[in-house]
């Protein structure tokens, strides 16, 4: 399973979400620090979901740092995270 | 507590805004880092900048000291903010002008409308 794969599978199960974009954006940061070759180093997630009702935006993007799991938030150069409920 | 915690921990209680960057806030080296010190600079905020490039144990305590996996990261009064989106997030809807306001902190409150005017 590609990192985008494994994004939009592990942000699914937890969140239940309404609308979700995972965007690999590693071709626009090639030749910048934490670029690898074949991509999947940097990401734009766009997530909408009844879950983060509530939630501060620390506990948003904790909920998901969680959810992702610490081995692939590891693996990934560059997480930009955009949340709602 | 290790080194590392024990160095961050007088570092984010000793000043009142601190930012834990990859570079300095005159040269930044990372596009994430750059926006946020970019941010803090056009605000003129008065800020003390570690660059957790030049200290490995200060780039994974930062990690683990906050249980936030990313750089940049910004403290007020020894508390931690956010990282980049969550500050690009406040400082266009005013949260970061009003957090400053509560902790005391001088920044130029046009230089702040002028960002989200050029962001709106």
């Amino acid at each position: 399973m590609t990192r985008t794969e494994q994004i939009t599978t592990r942000l699914k199960d937890a969140f239940d979400p309404r609308e979700l974009e995972v965007v690999d954006d590693s071709e626009s940061h090639r030749g910048h620090a934490g670029f690898q070759d074949g991509g999947e180093s940097h990401f734009n997630v766009r997530i909408r979901a009844d879950a983060f009702a509530g939630q501060s935006r620390i506990a948003r993007h904790r909920a998901v740092h969680a959810a992702l799991g610490k081995e692939l938030v590891s693996q990934i150069h560059a997480l930009a995270l955009d949340i709602d409920s | 507590m290790s080194d590392a915690k024990t160095k961050i921990d007088e570092q984010v209680k000793s000043t009142d805004v601190v930012l834990f960057m990859k570079g300095t806030k005159s040269m930044p080296q990372c596009g994430f880092s750059s926006r946020v010190a970019g941010v803090l600079n056009y605000m003129g905020v008065d800020y003390a900048d570690v660059n957790v490039l030049a200290d490995e144990d200060i780039r994974q305590g930062i990690k683990d000291y906050s249980d936030w996996p990313t750089i940049p990261q910004l403290y007020v009064k020894g508390e931690f903010v956010g990282g980049c989106d969550i500050i690009t997030e406040m400082t266009l809807s005013g949260e970061l002008d009003t957090l400053f306001d509560d902790n005391g902190v001088t920044y130029d409150k046009d230089a702040a409308d002028k960002i989200r005017e050029a962001n709106g």
